[in-house]
C-alpha cells in the first residue's frame, strides 16, 4: 500500500517534468501558430494575446500572395528536390563500389570525403561566389543545386555505404556468379534490398537542402527567393509583419515536419553518420 | 582487368564532383587570399600581395575579438546543451504513454530550418510584445524593467546561446538516449545483486558504457556550433556595435558588406585552418575514447 502510493507520486512527478520539457519545447511553435491568424491588434498587444479569439486568414493571403511566399517555396522545393536526385545519382554508385568492391585506400577515401562535410560553410562562401559570379550564374537554380551537394554527398555516401555493408555478403556474390553486371546488380539486386535506406537518405538530403541559409543569402538575388531567404527579407525590409512573416514560415515548416516525423526512427543513424546506432 | 576498373569508374562521378566543387573552390580561395582583389572595382589591377591580408587579420582585433567571442559560445552552449540533454536522456529512458508523440515534438527544433527558430524567438524575445518580458516580467518577476533581450550589449550574447541550447539540447539528448538503449541490463542486474547504490551505477557503469554516444554527440556538436552564424544573422545582425559578432559573420560582413573578397578569404583560410585542427584532434580523442 505505501509503495505504491510512493510510486504514484513518483510517476505524478515525472509526468509534471514531461509536460514542462514539451512545454518548454512546444510553445514557440504554438505562438507561432496563432500569430499567423492573429489580426494585428492582437499581435501588437501587451500582455500578449494567448489565445485569440478573433483569427483571420488576411496573413496567409499577404504572406503567400503579396509577399512572395508561395513563389518561395516553390523556389525551395525545386532546388531541394533536383538536389537529392542528383546525390542519389552519384551517391549510389559511389557507396556500391566502396561497400562491396576492393577500392584501394577506401579508409582513407571515407575519411576524406566525411572531412568535408566539417568544413565551415563560410570558407567555402568566397570561392563560389566570385566562381559562380564569372559564369553568370548568381540567382540561378543550378548555383545552388550544386553548391549543396559539397555538403550533402558526404553524409549520402557515408550512410549508403554503411547500409549497403550491412546486406548479407553472398547476395552480392551469387548475382555476379549469375552472370550480372555491376550497373544490373545495383539496380535489380542491391537498390530494392535498401529501398527504405535509399528513402531515408534522400529525406536527409532534403531537408538539409531546405533549411540552408548562407548560400540560399549569397548565391541568390532577386529571380530565385528560397524560403530561408524571404523571411529574414521580410524582418528586415517592411514594417514589422509579424502575422505574414509567420504564415509563410508556418507554410515552410509543414512540409519538413512531415518528413520529420516519416524520419523519426533513422535520425540518431543519419545524424551521427552511424557512429551510433540508434 | 575490368574488374579492377569498375570500383574507380562507379566512383568516379562522386570524386569528380567533390574534387570540382571543393578542392578546386579552395584552392581558388588560398589564390585569392594573396591578390588585393575587391569586388565591384573592376579598375583596380588584381595584384599579387603576398601574406599581406594575413598579417592583417592576425592583426584586426576586431577579429580576433569574434573569434573568442565564437570559442565562448561553443564552450557555453555545447556544455550546457550536453548537461540538460544528459538530464533528459535519463528522464526519457523509459517507457511510458505519449512517448511517441514527445520523442517526435523534441525531434522538430533541431530538425527546421535554423532560420525560422531564429523569426520565432525574434517575437518571443520583442522587448514591447514578445511572451518572454512577459513571462520574466509579469509572471515570474525576475525583474522589474522589460529586458531588451537582442538589443542590449550585456545580454544579447546570452539570447543567442539560449535559442542555440533550446534548439539543440533534444539533439543531444537524442544521440544519448540512443546510446543509453544500447547498454545491456546485465551489468546493472549484477551490481544490484552487490548491492550498488543509484548513484554508483551511474558512475560506474552507464557513464564508462555511454562514453561513444557521448564523445560522438559533443563532437557533433563542437564543430556545428562553432559555424554558428543563421542565428546572428536574424537575431542581432552582429550588433548591437559588434556585441554578438562571431567569427563566420565578421566573414561575411567583410567580404559581402564591404566587398573585400580577397582579405574575407584570408579570413575564412584562418577559420579553415582553426577548424582543421579541431576536427583533426576531436576525432583522435573519440577514436581513442571508443577503443577503450
Amino acid at each position: 500500500m505505501r509503495k505504491s502510493a510512493k510510486n504514484l507520486v513518483k510517476d505524478v512527478g515525472f509526468y509534471i517534468f514531461i509536460a514542462i520539457v514539451c512545454l518548454i519545447f512546444a510553445f514557440p511553435f504554438y505562438w507561432m501558430i496563432i500569430t499567423s491568424f492573429k489580426i494585428e491588434l492582437d499581435i501588437f498587444h501587451y500582455p500578449p494575446v494567448y489565445w485569440p479569439m478573433r483569427l483571420t486568414d488576411y496573413n496567409y493571403r499577404v504572406g503567400l500572395l503579396d509577399l512572395w511566399g508561395l513563389k518561395s517555396i516553390q523556389d525551395s522545393f525545386i532546388i531541394s528536390s533536383l538536389n537529392t536526385l542528383l546525390v542519389l545519382a552519384v551517391s549510389l554508385p559511389a557507396a556500391y563500389a566502396l561497400a562491396l568492391l576492393p577500392v584501394k585506400g577506401k579508409g582513407t577515401i571515407l575519411n576524406w570525403i566525411l572531412s568535408q562535410r566539417m568544413l565551415p560553410p563560410i570558407a567555402a562562401a568566397i570561392p563560389f561566389f566570385v566562381l559562380w559570379n564569372s559564369v553568370g550564374w548568381l540567382d540561378t537554380y543550378q548555383a545552388l543545386i550544386l553548391t549543396y551537394t559539397i555538403f550533402n554527398l558526404p553524409l549520402a555516401i557515408w550512410l549508403l555505404t554503411s547500409y549497403i555493408e550491412e546486406l548479407p555478403k553472398d547476395i552480392h556474390e551469387s548475382a555476379l556468379v549469375d552472370g550480372a553486371g555491376h550497373l544490373s546488380t545495383l539496380r535489380h539486386i542491391i537498390m530494392p534490398l535498401i529501398g527504405p535506406s535509399i528513402a531515408v537518405t534522400a529525406l536527409f538530403t532534403f531537408i538539409f537542402s531546405w533549411n540552408e541559409f548562407l548560400f540560399a543569402l549569397l548565391l541568390t538575388r532577386s529571380k530565385i527567393r528560397p524560403f530561408t531567404v524571404i523571411i529574414p527579407s521580410l524582418i528586415g525590409g517592411h514594417a514589422i509583419l509579424w502575422g505574414a512573416i509567420s504564415a509563410v514560415t508556418l507554410i515552410g515548416l509543414i512540409p519538413e515536419i512531415i518528413l520529420i516525423i516519416l524520419l523519426q526512427r533513422h535520425l540518431v543513424r543519419g545524424l551521427t553518420l552511424g557512429a551510433i546506432k540508434g | 582487368m575490368k574488374q579492377s576498373f569498375t570500383p574507380y569508374f562507379f566512383l568516379l562521378p562522386a570524386i569528380t564532383l567533390i574534387l570540382a566543387l571543393t578542392i578546386m573552390p579552395l584552392i581558388y580561395s588560398l589564390y585569392l587570399s594573396v591578390t588585393n582583389y575587391e569586388m565591384g572595382r573592376p579598375h583596380i589591377e588584381i595584384r599579387f600581395v603576398g601574406l599581406q591580408n594575413y598579417i592583417e587579420a592576425i592583426m584586426d582585433a576586431r577579429f580576433l575579438t569574434a573569434l573568442i567571442r565564437t570559442f565562448l559560445f561553443v564552450a557555453v552552449v555545447v556544455s550546457s546543451e550536453f548537461v540538460l540533454g544528459l538530464i533528459l536522456a535519463l528522464a526519457l529512458n523509459r517507457n511510458f504513454r505519449g512517448r511517441n508523440l514527445v520523442m517526435i515534438l523534441l525531434t522538430i527544433p533541431f530538425m527546421v530550418a535554423p532560420v525560422a527558430v531564429g523569426f520565432l524567438w525574434w517575437t518571443i524575445f520583442d522587448t514591447n510584445y514578445g511572451p518572454m518580458n512577459h513571462l520574466v516580467v509579469d509572471i515570474l518577476h525576475l525583474a522589474n524593467n522589460k529586458i531588451s533581450w537582442t538589443g542590449d550589449p550585456n545580454i544579447a550574447l546570452y539570447s543567442i546561446m539560449l535559442v542555440d541550447i533550446w534548439q539543440y539540447t533534444p539533439f543531444v539528448m537524442l544521440i544519448l538516449l540512443a546510446g543509453l538503449r544500447s547498454i545491456p541490463a546485465e551489468p546493472y542486474e549484477a551490481a544490484l545483486i552487490d548491492g550498488a547504490s543509484g548513484l554508483a551505477l551511474f558512475r560506474h557503469i552507464t557513464l564508462p558504457l555511454l562514453k561513444p554516444a557521448i564523445l560522438v554527440s559533443l563532437l557533433i556538436r563542437i564543430i556545428d556550433s562553432f559555424k554558428i552564424y543563421d542565428l546572428v544573422y536574424l537575431l542581432t545582425y552582429g550588433g548591437p556595435g559588434t556585441a554578438t559578432e562571431v567569427a563566420s559573420f565578421y566573414i561575411y560582413l567583410r567580404g559581402f558588406k564591404h566587398f573585400r573578397i580577397s582579405y574575407a578569404a584570408a579570413l575564412s583560410y584562418i577559420i579553415l585552418i582553426i577548424s582543421a585542427i579541431l576536427v583533426t584532434v576531436l576525432i583522435n580523442i573519440v577514436r581513442k575514447g571508443m577503443r577503450r
